[in-house]
């Protein structure tokens, strides 16, 4: 057996190794505060909605919202409101639903927020770095902590090993 | 070496299909590192948000020393060192962002059980394992300034594992100042560096004070210098305790080179490694309270068969 030479660093692909949990492994605080964090953000979004709700013609006069539509159909107005609330409340309801299965374990789920969390990140830095939109508490750095704080929990190794814990094939006991 | 600790950490798992790489495990990698960089950018826009919010702003304050010491040195410090840290033995712990932590100073031979014995013969008590209600009652018992002598030590990391157990002594009731010791079971068939057979290596420090660590900025306790004088207390407790206990002390096996531990705070020694040898101690002196279930399965189990025990003790004690 001839010893190989080591290089002089650990090859940086240890941290996308796979990592081999065992099967009986007690749920991480990092996974039960991912998912706390996801409802955190479900809440947000929900008073984000109701707010949006509550100034809808202030955010009309304010042109923020690009309305083709002249001021006098009101009528197709109160209808756009009524998609964006429901088109976010059944996106807030689909986080709530992958909150609750990273809680119980899911890989899928875990993968599902952190690339969404990312991507939302993502959008927000373009935001800040390109074109100098100011990140303050009363606009979005609550929500981009929570984005933040979300795949910094998910990401973590005893998130990561929980999700990959091995399972018996039947979900019985999930 | 570095291989055979985590093939033999590995070994009581089923043996799941093993492949080096998959995207899952790629897009986990990707994950960890965007978000150290995004906890970077999230620990910049805190600070330069607490300079406009007036009194609030030391709040702010205190939230970016939080992300900062909790979530983004860890992190930063976990990607780095997996890199620059070597990954096999040289005689130090590493702490669970993968700094170097404790020098292991000490080895045992004997079994589980008996190591048990020997320590709680000498006084020692078994530290118990971090959960949220022992790590509730650090807290309260710190700042009611009451006596926890069995609070949980922090993790630290040899062969890829987190030490099996540890044990302690506490100090005129403080819970900041403390004797400690953890103990890792070594891989079957490893050997040290010089090519010595030892069943278990330790790492004994003595907490003097709570302080910041001064490479995450965390909250934990700093460790006197002169790490000899807690190796020879662990020593000779054990010895004194028990007399089947035997001794013998490689000397020089490390060198001078060790310096700081994983809270940056110095270390001194002259490099010698006692190895004691309890396999003839008594097991018959353990209590069985109720914390100490496993202890008592395996007491039965090593009076039985030793080997067989202690190889069924590893599998059940790899994390």
């Amino acid at each position: 057996m001839t010893p190989e030479k080591r290089p002089a660093f650990e090859s940086p692909a240890v941290l996308a190794e796979p990592v081999t949990p065992p099967a009986a492994m007690r749920r991480p605080t990092a996974t039960t505060f991912g998912a706390l964090l996801v409802v955190l953000r479900v809440i947000a979004g929900i008073v984000w909605l109701i707010a949006l709700a509550l100034q809808w013609d202030d955010v009309l006069q304010e042109g923020e919202v690009a309305v083709d539509l002249p001021p006098s159909e009101a009528g197709s107005v109160d209808a756009l409101l009524l998609l964006i609330v429901v088109v976010g409340a059944i996106v807030l309801v689909i986080e709530l639903a992958l909150a609750v299965a990273v809680y119980f374990g899911s890989n899928a789920a875990r993968l599902t927020v952190m690339i969404f969390a990312t991507l939302s990140i993502t959008i927000s830095a373009i935001d800040y770095f390109g074109e100098d939109a100011e990140i303050t508490l009363r606009t979005t750095l609550v929500t981009l902590a929570l984005d933040i704080l979300v795949l910094l929990a998910l990401s973590s190794r005893a998130a990561r090993a929980y999700a990959r814990r091995p399972r018996p094939r039947h979900p019985r006991c999930r | 070496m570095g291989e055979v600790g985590a093939a033999a950490s590995g070994a009581g798992a089923e043996p799941a299909r093993q492949r080096r790489f998959s995207i899952n495990a790629l897009l986990d990698g990707f994950f960890f590192v965007y978000a150290g960089i995004a906890a970077v950018w999230l620990a910049w826009l805190v600070f330069t948000e607490s300079f406009t919010f007036g009194w609030w702003g030391i709040a702010f304050f205190v939230v970016f020393w939080l992300v900062l010491a909790y979530l983004v040195l860890p992190r930063l410090h976990r990607i780095l060192t997996a890199i620059y840290v070597p990954d096999y033995f040289i005689g130090r712990a590493r702490t669970s962002d993968g700094l170097l932590g404790d020098p292991v100073n000490l080895a045992f031979d004997g079994g589980e059980a008996q190591v048990h014995a020997a320590m709680r013969a000498g006084a020692w008590t078994r530290a118990d394992d971090i959960s949220l209600a022992s790590s509730w009652r650090i807290v309260t018992s710190t700042v009611t300034r009451r006596s926890y002598d069995e609070a949980p030590v922090s993790p630290l990391f040899l062969f890829g594992r987190q030490q099996d157990f540890a044990y302690q002594q506490e100090v005129e009731g403080n819970p900041a100042r403390r004797h400690h010791v953890r103990f890792w079971r070594t891989p079957d068939d490893w050997l040290l560096p010089g090519g010595r057979r030892v069943d278990w290596l330790a790492a004994g420090t003595f907490d003097r004070a709570v302080g910041f660590s001064l490479f995450t900025l965390q909250v934990t306790h700093k460790i006197d210098a002169d790490i000899d004088v807690e190796r020879d207390h662990i020593a000779s407790t054990v010895l004194g305790a028990n007399p089947t206990a035997r001794l013998d002390v490689l000397r020089d096996f490390s060198t001078g080179y060790h310096s700081r531990n994983g809270g940056g705070d110095t270390i001194r020694t002259d490099g010698d490694l006692p190895v004691l040898d309890v396999s003839a101690v008594p097991i018959g002196t353990i209590e069985t309270d109720g914390a100490s279930v496993t202890d008592a399965a395996s007491v039965t189990d090593a009076a039985s068969k030793t080997d067989a025990a202690s190889k069924t003790d590893a599998a059940e004690l790899a994390p």
